[in-house]
């Protein structure tokens, strides 16, 4: 008998204080067949409250919202929902918002002006633990850093980075975790551990979103 | 004339006062001067007088004791030759005596006309003894030595000394009267004196009394300005303190008019055209592939409507830069100073230390603002290369500094508005303000803000 191929739905509650926006980005979403609205919030307090109760796979949340912003409930929602993954919205291509959605918690980071085209292709990255960065955004961080690079006169550190490193890098920065990684290059955890401590160090990084942003102004991954 | 009005109305010193002071101190100098050379004058008219009084002392006296005492040398005379042996051999000759009369009778005869009674009267008896003298003597001559010797005795005891007692008495009158004569010479001096004392008496006082009522006015009116100093320089301070309290109110009706201007271009104007693009986004999406035309025409609106949200949202964020609420005073400072280096030559280097990301809002927008202005300037005036804005908080204060390393300037001289602007409103957070520049070696800002009580 020909089974019922079920597709997995994916539950998205949608968060943002612009009505006309989130009833356009509404509209994108429920064109796809296995994509779901399964709420819609005005400001972040409201939209910490439905995750709770919906308990949805993605979250999407506009920065700036009245009540609670959105940066703080993705924070709130990555510490009590980690299975909930969050897309950050905004209107600024900085590398100060990106830095801060990333350390909340967020994977992806939309601008708003690109959400309807970018907005499905963000659920589906996050949902398989990858991250995603509107195009515009990539290429605004790389520019900085270029300019930086230029006007400073700083060396690349990137060169500094032995092959194996700049796997390494690229894993972590798509999300993979430790375990995944050591799979993945048939590495021990622990060595896996050990290039990760060097790749900050040689670079310079504070923290993993740090390390995500880096890869993301390099273009390591998009 | 609008002059003095004016003049009159800041209170200082109109012409007419000033012509008053210049004439009344002129005027008191001039009585001083004048009391002076009276002084001088009158002290000179004394002596004159004095001299005058004395002279016609002298020409009164001298003469009459000189005649009464020829007179009484005449007399002696006399008795020596009535006791002498041989008045030829002693020079007594007739010759002497009518030389020695002859003397008498000129000096009498010379005598200015006596004026008083009393001085008529002492020439009249002088007249008189001394005619009885020569009566006396005259019929001596013609005795023979014999009868003269026994003439001499009875005559000595009769007339001649008797005589002589009335020429003493005579004298002794003359002498009386003429110290009489220098005391009435004294006492008109001394009359005199203290007439000319009582005129320059008055004079000095009249001058003291002026010179004292003069500086009498002269403190009263100085008491008088200070008074209207006093009074305008608190009139200036008030006014100074309003002014200070107006420029505080604009500031901030400016910020929360750019705050709500944001909030509306963010909320009203930017959602429109985010929706905009939303649909236009669809519509391009479901586009039949087809038409290349309607794609062309659908593109454009799509390229216009994203400029125009890029535009909104510039405006916006110049007004109010969202970053301030969501992320704190670093994140929107660490933005501007991309935004910066993106657009112009000018690459701005952030640093902050234990800076609250919950800063009270009027702190977080002074700061803001200053770091804005002082980075406009810097990309605008000064072709700088490279900026470094540090921002440090401490237990109670928080510090800020913007340098480059540009052109610099004068800044004892040169204070743009901008400048003014920062420094003002820096001030009335009780903070402190100071700009280092000189021409050639770049520019530094540095603001300090006491904080009263931190939230943590």
């Amino acid at each position: 008998m020909r089974g019922m191929f079920t597709m997995k739905t994916i539950r998205v509650l949608l968060a943002d204080d612009h009505k006309l926006i989130r009833a356009g980005l509404v509209l994108v979403v429920q064109q796809q067949p296995d994509l779901q609205v399964v709420g819609e919030a005005d400001d972040g307090r409201q939209a910490v409250e439905m995750v709770n109760s919906l308990k949805p796979d993605v979250a999407v949340m506009d920065i700036g919202m009245p009540n609670l912003n959105g940066i703080e409930a993705a924070q709130q929602i990555t510490q009590s929902h980690p299975q909930t993954a969050v897309v950050m919205l905004s209107m600024h291509a900085d590398e100060g918002y990106v830095l801060r959605a990333l350390k909340a918690g967020a994977r992806a980071y939309l601008l708003k002006d690109s959400a309807t085209s970018d907005l499905v292709q963000a659920i589906r990255a996050v949902v398989e633990g990858k991250s995603f960065f509107s195009p515009a955004v990539s290429k605004v961080l790389l520019q900085d850093y270029l300019r930086k690079m230029r006007r400073t006169g700083a060396e690349d550190s990137y060169d500094l980075l032995s092959p194996r490193e700049r796997e390494v890098l690229q894993l972590v920065a798509e999300g993979k975790s430790n375990k995944e990684v050591a799979n993945l290059l048939n590495l021990s955890v622990y060595t896996v551990e050990t290039h990760r401590a060097k790749i900050m160090q040689k670079l310079n990084l504070k923290g993993v979103p740090e390390l995500i942003l880096y890869a993301v102004r390099k273009g390591i991954i998009s | 004339m609008s002059d003095s009005h004016l003049k009159r109305e800041e209170g200082l010193p109109s012409t007419k006062v000033r012509l008053t002071l210049l004439f009344s101190f002129g005027g008191l100098l001039a009585l001083m001067l004048v009391a002076g050379l009276q002084a001088l004058d009158l002290a000179r008219q004394l002596h004159a007088q004095e001299e005058q009084l004395r002279q016609a002392f002298l020409a009164r006296t001298q003469p009459l004791l000189v005649l009464s005492s020829t007179i009484c040398v005449y007399n002696d005379r006399m008795q020596e030759f009535l006791l002498s042996q041989d008045p030829q051999a002693e020079g007594l000759t007739g010759q002497v005596f009518s030389q020695l009369s002859g003397e008498i009778n000129s000096t009498l005869k010379m005598f200015p006309q006596a004026r008083q009674p009393e001085e008529r009267a002492l020439i009249e008896s002088l007249q008189r003894l001394f005619t009885e003298q020569q009566g006396m003597l005259d019929p001596m001559f013609s005795w023979s030595p014999a009868e003269r010797h026994r003439q001499a005795r009875r005559l000595l005891q009769e007339k001649v000394v008797p005589e002589q007692a009335r020429i003493h008495e005579t004298s002794e009158r003359i002498a009386l009267w003429d110290a009489e004569q220098r005391g009435e010479t004294d006492r008109q001096i001394f009359a005199s004196f203290s007439s000319l004392q009582a005129r320059q008496s008055s004079l000095f006082a009249l001058s003291l009394a002026a010179g004292f009522a003069l500086s009498l006015a002269s403190a009263f009116y100085l008491l008088h300005l200070e008074r209207e100093g006093q009074r305008r320089y608190k009139e200036l301070a008030r006014s100074r303190s309003q002014l200070e309290e107006l420029s505080a109110r604009l500031v901030d009706a400016q910020e929360s008019e750019r705050r709500s201007i944001s909030r509306e271009l963010h909320d009203e104007v930017g959602q429109s055209l985010g929706a905009l693009l939303v649909e236009v986004g669809r519509l391009s999406a479901t586009l039949p592939p087809a038409e290349p035309q309607i794609k062309e025409h659908v593109d454009k609106i799509k390229t216009v409507a994203e400029t125009a949200v890029q535009t909104v949202r510039n405006i916006a964020l110049l007004l109010r830069p969202s970053m301030l609420d969501d992320l704190g005073l670093i994140a929107a400072l660490e933005w501007q100073g991309r935004e910066v280096s993106r657009r112009s030559d000018l690459e701005v280097e952030i640093q902050s230390s234990q800076v609250s990301e919950k800063l009270p809002d009027e702190y977080q927008i002074c700061i803001y603002r200053l770091v804005q202005e002082a980075l406009n300037n810097a990309e605008r005036h000064s072709s700088a290369k490279n900026a470094k804005v540090v921002v440090e908080q401490t237990a109670d204060q928080i510090l800020v500094s913007v340098s480059d390393d540009g052109r610099g300037f004068d800044s004892q001289r040169i204070r743009g508005l901008g400048i003014l602007g920062m420094e003002e409103r820096v001030r009335r957070l009780g903070g402190t303000f100071a700009i280092d520049s000189k021409p050639g070696s770049g520019t530094t800002v540095r603001a300090a803000f006491p904080l009263l009580k931190l939230t943590p």
